[in-house]
């Protein structure tokens, strides 16, 4: 390996390691060493309280209900967006991924203003239809619901990439002996799993962990004991000591999700891929009751919640109040996604080279630890690099907005990392043998040949890195220095006392600043590629 | 009545004409070798027969029947009584060498005892029957062909459609397989039609050649 290779990769795995992992042993270290010396302390008063094992179980039961309804949702999704001739499925795709762009709870907000005295579904259908909604979405129902369909995206556009991975031939062969219907369920579906089963164990740990979703609907689960140890009580060896569980889940959901795709036959899809789309799944009859089923799901799951959030904030004198209140902290966090985003494609894109270069080694080490770093819930995350950050040698990264990037970094390297693996992947070997053959270094490759080669790649692993951290709450909320809350975490801090318009025009806000520059640079994308 | 026709088929694909002016018959129980260099348009010759491309201008037929035309698929794969064995082989790495020859005789609605009978028969016939519960991935490359002959052989076909599957083997295994092909065909009485670049592979498994080039028939 050339030193400029090892100098590169090398500091980009340090990186992950110093943003994520280090935290998380650091937090380890804390838990064990409470009161001074090591032992279970924390834990004792954890273990022994029948009301954390009560918040506990309400955890896994709402993780495991969210992760069914989502894969109900998600795998049909998956399949209809990805390889049918669905009517206006990439407009469909769109809107149903739309909820993953933002936080949680701008559905919750939506979906209490929907059942609230004066909603859309009072004045509709009458006060009591009203009450009858809210008293049923307070509680589990409405956490499932909502975080249900902020995850569901997840599954949806793993199964549509893998479905698209599964190799024509494979299917044709079955296409000779049993139509599509047949094929999709016992071939394509199966060479999916793996996918399917990531996506599974992906929702169950971001519902695991959420802290913004439960607290809007009353709902007590155990990663919101560890945020308010810390930001209720200051407490945090309680803190840490909460948090641990929750990592620990992290690591044994993943490691049992990697055991199982592995018995199933991991990786099967997308082997020997060939050039060209697969082919279309012809829906025939169903295609119209298809579409109208899809379209009304998506209406009612994204567009409705949407309408309601619009209406509710009226007209321009809240967005002006909602700019007066929070316009700092859209701009805040605008930049740090703008610098989040820069940091993290770079960071995937060069683990996505070392998973490349090394796919069994080092390049799988990282790739695990960046997934396991991207579930672990963002409270954990942020209770982490407190304990290893928040020391008077270290203010210059504590008391910056550098916590920040750190914690970004460790969060969503995942999403940028399997972005450009991805695009890495289908950038021919010979561009770069080329290069090697003609005495172009491995940097000046990677700078002249794969990352031009690669580009799209490196543009969506921007903006993925951009919009995770434009709507990360859990860590953010933990970790932000003074003077550099974001537009989410304002508006966790207004929603408990501000009036209903002004956190529905923030809510707005925060959707208009995702999801333009997202439709503008897909749509650049792709006029780009037309042009081409 | 041909078992199988092409009558001037034209296919192209973008700008690129894979096929034009083809057209072609195959009788019952003959076997036909396609013989050309590669991208000369076998291989979707046999694609157009198997239902798995639609021509853009002229007509495909099986049986008598009209099965596509002028862009339209007129009858599915799956009712079009052929098996297919790819260049690739295109096993189902996830199933077992005998779900892989299970799944078609599944999806027509046979029985299970009889679909274990004819599983376990057809297997025995390929001399793999000890191998019936191994992936695919745990066979050797000749051990992965018979499968795959296997299973388009199962479900009985009224021909057999062979793309270059022998290719990728050497010499020698090639040359065992191609006898082996020819006894089963002699044994189970399947029309044969095989594409190849090899003239020695043509010589021994036709009983007529066509020779193909840039799309067309050539000669």
């Amino acid at each position: 390996m050339s030193p400029v290779r090892r100098a590169v990769l090398g500091s980009a795995v340090l990186l992950l390691v110093v943003a994520g992992l280090l935290p998380v042993a650091g937090m380890i270290l804390r838990s064990l060493t409470a009161g001074g010396h090591l032992g279970f302390e924390a834990y004792r008063g954890l273990l022994g309280s029948a009301r954390q094992w009560s918040l506990a179980g309400n955890s896994l039961l709402l993780a495991a209900l969210t992760t069914v309804a989502a894969l109900l949702l998600g795998v049909p999704a998956g399949v209809l967006v990805g390889r049918t001739d669905l009517p206006g499925r990439r407009l469909l795709a769109a809107l149903l991924a739309m909820p993953l762009l933002l936080p949680p709870y701008l559905n919750a907000v939506a979906w209490m203003a929907a059942g609230s005295a004066s909603g859309p579904v009072a004045r509709v259908l009458g006060e009591g239809a009203a009450r009858t909604l809210s008293h049923w979405l307070f509680g589990l129902p409405g956490c499932v619901l909502v975080l249900s369909t902020a995850f569901m995206p997840l599954i949806m556009l793993l199964v549509a990439a893998a479905l698209r991975g599964v190799p024509p031939r494979l299917e044709e062969a079955g296409l000779l002996a049993a139509p599509w219907r047949t094929v999709l369920l016992r071939i394509s579906l199966p060479l999916a799993a793996p996918a399917i089963l990531l996506g599974a164990a992906l929702v169950f740990l971001l519902a695991l962990g959420d802290v913004t979703v439960p607290p809007s609907f009353r709902y007590p689960v155990f990663a919101v004991e560890s945020l308010s140890q810390f930001s209720a009580f200051y407490d945090l060896s309680a803190a840490t000591a909460a948090a641990m569980p929750l990592a620990a889940i992290t690591a044994a959901v993943l490691g049992l999700e990697a055991l199982v795709s592995r018995w199933t036959g991991a990786g099967t899809a997308g082997r020997g891929r060939e050039p060209g789309p697969p082919p279309t799944v012809p829906l025939g009859r169903f295609r119209l009751p298809a579409a109208v089923t899809a379209w009304s799901v998506a209406g009612l799951l994204v567009g409705a919640p949407l309408l309601i959030l619009v209406l509710r904030a009226g007209g321009p004198a809240s967005y002006a109040a909602a700019l007066g209140q929070a316009g700092g902290s859209l701009v805040r966090g605008l930049l740090l996604a703008a610098v989040g985003g820069t940091l993290l494609a770079a960071e995937g894109f060069l683990l996505a080279v070392l998973g490349v270069e090394r796919p069994r080694g080092a390049g799988a080490a990282a790739d695990a630890t960046a997934l396991f770093l991207f579930a672990v819930p963002g409270a954990v995350m942020g209770v982490g690099l407190i304990v290893l950050w928040n020391h008077p040698w270290a203010n210059l990264i504590y008391a910056t907005p550098l916590i920040l990037l750190l914690g970004y970094l460790a969060r969503s390297t995942a999403v940028t990392l399997r972005i450009c693996r991805a695009t890495l992947e289908l950038v021919p070997p010979g561009l770069v043998e080329a290069g090697r053959v003609a005495g172009i270094g491995w940097g000046r490759r990677l700078v002249w040949i794969l990352a031009p080669a690669a580009w799209r790649g490196l543009a969506a692993a921007w903006l993925a890195g951009a919009v995770f951290c434009l709507r990360d709450v859990g860590m953010t909320l933990l970790v932000h220095p003074p003077g550099w809350d974001t537009l989410p975490v304002r508006i966790m801090t207004l929603a408990a006392n501000g009036a209903p318009e002004l956190i529905a025009a923030l809510c707005v806000l925060l959707v208009a600043a995702t999801v333009i520059p997202v439709g503008l640079l897909a749509g650049l994308v792709g006029r780009m590629e037309a042009g081409s | 009545m041909s078992l199988l026709a092409l009558e001037d088929v034209r296919v192209t694909f973008g700008h690129r004409v894979a096929l034009d002016g083809v057209s072609l018959a195959v009788e019952v129980g003959e076997r036909l070798v396609l013989l050309g260099p590669s991208g000369c348009g076998k291989t979707t010759v046999l694609r157009l027969l198997a239902g798995l491309a639609v021509p853009d201008r002229g007509r495909v037929l099986i049986g008598g029947r009209l099965a596509a035309a002028e862009g339209r698929l007129l009858v599915e794969p799956e009712q079009r009584g052929l098996g297919m064995v790819f260049q690739d082989l295109a096993l189902w790495p996830h199933l077992s060498v005998a779900g892989n020859l299970e799944l078609g005789l599944r999806a027509r609605g046979t029985p299970r005892t009889d679909r274990r009978r004819r599983v376990r028969a057809m297997l025995e016939l390929v001399e793999l029957g000890e191998l019936a519960g191994a992936r695919p991935g745990e066979l050797s490359g000749g051990q992965q062909q018979r499968v795959a002959l296997a299973r388009a052989l199962v479900l009985e076909p009224e021909a057999l459609l062979l793309d270059e599957p022998l290719s990728s083997l050497d010499l020698e295994l090639a040359r065992r397989l191609r006898t082996e092909i020819l006894r089963l065909q002699e044994r189970l009485g399947f029309t044969l039609v095989h594409v190849t670049h090899d003239p020695e592979e043509a010589d021994q498994m036709a009983t007529r050649t066509l020779r193909m080039d840039r799309g067309r028939l050539a000669g």
